[in-house]
């Protein structure tokens, strides 16, 4: 079997569904054709096994033990034989084309979600995104499992049909007619279940959510009570959850029931009609049990045929959400570069606000509003070319959209307020770009005052982190995403309130080492911190979205305005004084 | 610290109290379906009578007669099938909500420090995951099983009534079929359980890479959560190839015996036949069975399968209910509302002791703020303060009372936590805030929410306080979620209370008027706010400087100030001066 995932998933076309599950496809139809000509071998084989045991029984048992029997009973065994092993491969080769689809289809949402930036957020909620690897990918290659079973039936169903009509013309069209009748009469049932069934999984879906929200807040019901309320809550929705399983049971045991009526009355006609003509002569003993053996048989056949079409709609769903998914544009870097890069040690400028970060200082950007600061300090690393048309930043005079989008990223690195750690060893998610040595790794952890963090992750740099870094606490997070962040060591880099979630102490720690390793370095941090604003080489100061004053921090603390947003006194007292 | 997991022992021992206590409907389960499958053995049967009479010669009557007789078995089955298939689904249902009930009850018991140091992600994921998986098995698995077994049974014993000589042929493939599906079937459930974590750490990094999209794309990590999504996929791939190993290895080991079976019958009862020691039919039917058989030993050895997976699901329910309670409630009434701490001392792992022997005193009414770097054990002092762990040695007392030796109902009225961990529970506003006060009504819901400032957005909301909010909800802001945290601590209205950086998520000037407007509604409570900020020391009566464990400095902010030590030169720097 061919190894998976493929070094390069390709491009599919996102016109539809349809076009989505033909390119896969096509992608792989080597394996689809072999699995196809396995499962054709398979229950051809299948359908001759009725026909063998007939033949047994007639020349054979009837005319005693001798050479026929023992012919019948080596072609039963080498029937089965082939059986087996088309089985057997033939499962393989189903396996590997649903692995092929539904990893293809993986990796392509993977792919996208990797290079949209928010847009990925602002498109679909996350759900949707997860889901249509969690589900809609498995979905999608489930088609492709099934088509080799559901040819081969459609072949054993011919071949049924042509060997009955070989014995009795009769017999023939009753099969040929009399289960397709069956199946469609079963098909309708279907329906009324199946809607049960999704109103059985809709409350059991919200009784897991129920479920959910009370155990993640379950150390706040723990710490002031309410936990007799919740188990309530989750009691009734429980029981509501069974009373629509009841009603999927009344319907599913109708449906169940019926499944044995009507196959068991379609065998029963045919026995009936059979024994009459054995009994005129027109039919040997033999052809009866073979009669019986096909109408046993053909139930696997019409079952393979309902599951394909459920499993083709299925798909078809699934392919559609995932489309949606690979439509979604990046938010940045859509179209390709439209100017050169400009030299190294060139001004940032920001034209609404008029902003000019200068080359090799560390600048402080201070607002009453801190989101205000925030969206300047945000627009600064580009990260929406549709929202950020109204507000150019311009790096060494060329506009910031017009530049090649990883130029950008590689100069300058905006660290925002709430970045998002990533599961992994430590020290390989503090190192990024993977270049880093142990000691760089060191040194950023002391600048960001995070040994601590070192002792609580069992086994330190070599450590697993979990999920979104969620064993920490949100000052430790804070502190590993700074150390990411210095450890870059972009051109320009800009930290957006990088200490807003730790304690005054390791801030006056944080605010000396930092400035002290961004020494010369283009640097611009948002923050309102006075510990922090001592340190800085300049400070900027934002009123209405546009700078107002510029100067060191203690210059500008005679400004009421700028005392007021920077005190830890709050405005009353400062006019007290 | 991890939740405990059941041993196999007990898991058996909890699925036999279950099934003990479920006695009555489950012997009627198995009588329907041995009445159902009874009757589905006709078929062979009648068709071995017919292949007899034809062979002999027979009257038109005699074939009309057993032909009856079969759809009279067909009748009787459908009938039987509809009810057996309906009692046992419904068992099923109930059996299944009984057992999520019981869990989540247990869970909403869980002692208070276990649910502070197991983090929510292992109980969530037992609540959900868990209990899906086991929601097959124990819904349809369990009467599937039944049913297998039934007619594996029946169908045996019915072949050794027919013709006890003939039926000994059908078991040639028997010892090959149990060795080869003991061999599957210890290694499935560690084959399987490796695919399912496969995929759950790959929906992880999609969803991580989507939550995290904007520090993707800050940090140019595309091309790292590119490769971390093949990683995944190709785990999944060698998951999916063990397990697909395993089965071709069981899949033809399977059909060797249903090859081997119906051949062998044949032969050997073609060989007895000729012996005139038994009919041509008697060897039709059984040659007939062993093929009818076919499809409930496949079903058997796939629920099995399934029931293995589900039932490591079950050990870590069951081992929720294994948590042994942290405190028994003793006797004993607070004489005042003091809180005394006397040489706590705390480790979460042996010999890392995080606190070292603290002394405190809280006067009535009286507002300390603790602060200290971050590691320092602000947070545990601040969690033996609220009674939540017992200290490991010395105590903290209220009135004289141990707080552990309180009953949870009375601690929750002396002493509340609340951290900065937001969790908005799904329901309205005013469900989230009657989590503390049962029967509040809407003139003290809108006081706590006052208090908390967050009366005008709650109002601002398109249904007030009934608004929903929780997942699925109104969504709400971190800082959002914080007040109404704090306003339901209002509501509960213990005379002591501890802040751990309860306030942390919103802005710092909106904090101040926060913890002003709230300490207002507190008057004459006793505060404990563990706060980075230092206004929050500024306002406080006392302060405590922490560190290592230890309280290095305490007293009022002024004295502090004055006495020129570590909480002053933190002071200075931060005033500027």
């Amino acid at each position: 079997m061919r190894s998976l995932p493929l070094a390069d998933p390709g491009t599919p076309p996102t016109s539809g569904p349809s076009a989505l599950l033909w390119w896969l496809a096509r992608r792989q139809w080597g394996i689809l054709l072999v699995a196809v000509l396995l499962g054709v071998t398979m229950f051809a084989c299948q359908a001759f096994t009725p026909y063998i045991v007939g033949r047994a029984v007639d020349d054979g048992l009837s005319h005693g033990f001798g050479p026929e029997l023992w012919r019948a009973c080596g072609t039963l065994l080498a029937l089965g034989l082939v059986v087996i092993v088309t089985s057997a491969i033939g499962h393989r080769y189903d396996i590997a084309n649903w692995l092929r689809a539904s990893f293809t289809a993986s990796q392509l949402v993977g792919r996208t979600v990797s290079r949209s930036g928010h847009a990925i957020t602002a498109e679909l909620p996350t759900g949707e995104v997860v889901s249509a690897v969690a589900n809609d990918a498995l979905r999608i290659g489930e088609v492709y499992a099934h088509a080799a079973h559901f040819l081969g039936s459609l072949v054993a169903y011919g071949v049924v049909a042509a060997l009955m009509l070989r014995v009795s013309v009769p017999l023939g069209l009753v099969v040929i007619l009399g289960l397709p009748t069956v199946a469609a009469a079963l098909g309708l049932l279907v329906k009324p279940l199946q809607r049960k069934q999704a109103a059985q999984r809709e409350a059991s879906g919200r009784l897991t959510t129920l479920g959910a929200d009370t155990v993640s807040g379950l150390r706040i019901l723990r710490g002031i009570g309410g936990e007799s309320v919740f188990t309530g809550r989750y009691r009734e929705q429980s029981q509501t959850t069974r009373r629509r399983g009841v009603e999927v049971a009344q319907t599913q045991s109708v449906l169940d029931a019926l499944q044995v009526l009507l196959p068991g009355m379609f065998v029963v006609v045919l026995i009936w009609m059979g024994a009459h003509l054995a009994q005129a002569g027109t039919l040997t003993p033999g052809q009866l049990v073979s009669t019986y053996g096909f109408a046993a048989f053909l139930a696997w056949p019409v079952q393979n045929a309902t599951m394909m079409l459920q499993a083709t709609s299925r798909a078809h769903i699934g392919a559609g959400k995932v489309v949606k998914v690979l439509r979604v544009v990046p938010s940045t870097g859509a179209t390709p570069a439209a100017a050169d890069a400009p030299e190294p040690g060139v001004r940032l400028v920001d034209e609404v606000s008029g902003l000019v970060v200068k080359p090799g200082r560390v600048l402080a950007l201070v607002s009453a509003d801190p989101d205000e600061s925030a969206r300047i300090a945000t627009r600064l690393g580009r990260f929406d070319d549709d929202a950020e048309r109204e507000t150019p930043v311009r790096l060494g005079g060329v506009l910031l959209s017009d530049l090649d989008k990883d130029d950008v990223r590689s100069r300058i690195v905006v660290a925002e307020a709430t970045p998002q750690l990533f599961s992994g060893p430590l020290g390989g998610e503090l190192d990024v770009r993977g270049t880093a040595s142990r000691d760089d790794l060191l040194r950023v952890i002391a600048t960001a005052d995070a040994h601590d963090v070192l002792d609580s992750v069992p086994d330190g740099l070599a450590g697993e982190l979990p999920e979104k870094g969620r064993s920490l606490s949100g000052g430790q997070r804070q502190r590993v995403a700074l150390a990411r962040a210095l450890l870059i060591d972009p051109e320009i880099l800009v930290l957006v309130e990088p200490t807003s979630a730790v304690d005054a102490h390791t801030e006056a720690r944080i605010a000396v080492r930092l400035t002290e390793a961004r020494r010369g370095r283009t640097t611009v941090l948002v923050t309102a911190s006075p510990l922090v604003l001592d340190h800085v080489d300049e400070v900027a100061f934002l009123q209405d979205g546009v700078v107002v004053a510029r100067g060191r921090h203690e210059d500008l603390l005679d400004d009421v305005a700028y005392r007021a947003v920077v005190g830890r006194l709050m405005d009353e007292e400062v006019m007290a004084r | 610290m991890k939740l405990p997991i059941a041993d196999t022992a007990t898991v058996r021992a909890y699925a036999a109290v279950l099934m003990r206590r479920h006695r009555r409907p489950l012997i009627g389960i198995v009588v329907l379906h041995t009445l159902a499958a009874t009757a589905g053995l006709a078929g062979p049967l009648i068709l071995g009578l017919l292949v007899n009479a034809v062979t002999t010669g027979t009257t038109t009557t005699y074939i009309n007669t057993l032909v009856l007789v079969g759809v009279a078995a067909v009748l009787t089955q459908t009938v039987v099938m509809r009810f057996a298939q309906r009692t046992s689904m419904v068992f099923g249902e109930e059996v299944f909500a009984e057992l999520r009930e019981e869990f989540i009850e247990a869970v909403t018991a869980l002692p208070l420090s276990t649910v502070e140091r197991a983090g929510t992600g292992d109980l969530v994921a037992r609540t959900t995951n868990d209990v899906n998986k086991l929601q097959h098995a124990v819904r349809f698995g369990v009467p599937r099983v039944i049913v297998a077994v039934v007619t594996i049974v029946l169908t045996v014993v019915v072949c050794l009534v027919i013709a006890p000589l003939v039926a000994l042929a059908m078991f040639v493939g028997v010892p090959s079929l149990l060795l080869v599906t003991r061999w599957y079937l210890k290694r499935a459930t560690p084959g399987y359980r490796r695919e399912s974590a496969a995929y759950a750490t790959l929906n992880g990094t999609i969803t991580e890479s989507v939550e995290g999209a904007r520090t993707v794309d800050a940090l140019r990590l595309g091309p790292r959560r590119l490769a971390r999504v093949d990683a995944d996929l190709a785990e999944a791939f060698a998951a999916e190839k063990y397990t697909l190993r395993l089965r071709t290895i069981l899949f033809p080991g399977i059909d060797a015996t249903f090859v081997l079976a119906p051949a062998a019958v044949l032969l050997w009862g073609g060989y007895l036949a000729s012996q005139d020691l038994v009919t041509v039919g008697a060897v039709t039917a059984i040659v007939l069975y062993c093929y009818q058989v076919t499809g409930p030993v496949w079903e058997l050895i796939f629920w099995i399968d399934e029931i293995q997976v589900a039932a490591v699901s079950l050990a870590r329910i069951v081992g929720v209910q294994l948590v042994d309670p942290d405190r028994e409630p003793r006797d004993g009434t607070p004489a005042d509302e003091t809180i005394a701490a006397r040489d706590v001392t705390y480790a979460y792992r042996e010999g890392h002791n995080v606190l070292h022997g603290i002394d405190l005193d809280l006067a009535v009414g009286e507002r300390l703020a603790v602060v200290g770097p971050s590691g320092a054990g602000k947070s545990t002092l601040g969690r033996m303060l609220a009674g939540i762990h017992p200290p490991a040695r010395g105590s903290v007392a209220v009135g004289g009372v141990p707080l552990i030796d309180l009953p949870l109902r009375d601690l929750r009225g002396h002493v509340a936590l609340v951290t900065q961990e937001h969790h908005v529970f799904v329901g309205s506003v005013a469900d989230n805030l009657r989590l503390a006060q049962v029967d509040a009504p809407p003139e003290a819901l809108e006081r706590a929410l006052r208090a908390v400032d967050a009366w005008d957005w709650v109002q601002a909301m398109p249904d007030g306080l009934a608004t929903e909010v929780g997942s699925g909800g109104a969504p709400l802001t971190p800082a959002q979620a914080q007040q109404i945290a704090l306003a339901r601590l209002v509501l509960l209205d213990p005379h002591t209370l501890v802040l751990d950086e309860a306030t942390s998520l919103l802005d710092p000037r909106a904090a101040r008027h926060l913890e002003r407007s709230l300490s207002a509604v507190l008057e004459g409570r006793t505060v404990v706010a563990i706060a980075h900020r230092l206004h929050t020391a500024h306002d406080a009566d006392r302060v405590a400087v922490v560190d290592d464990g230890r309280i290095v400095e305490i007293g009022a902010h002024d004295d502090l100030v004055a006495a020129g030590g570590d909480y002053a030169a933190l002071w200075h720097s931060w005033q500027h001066e």
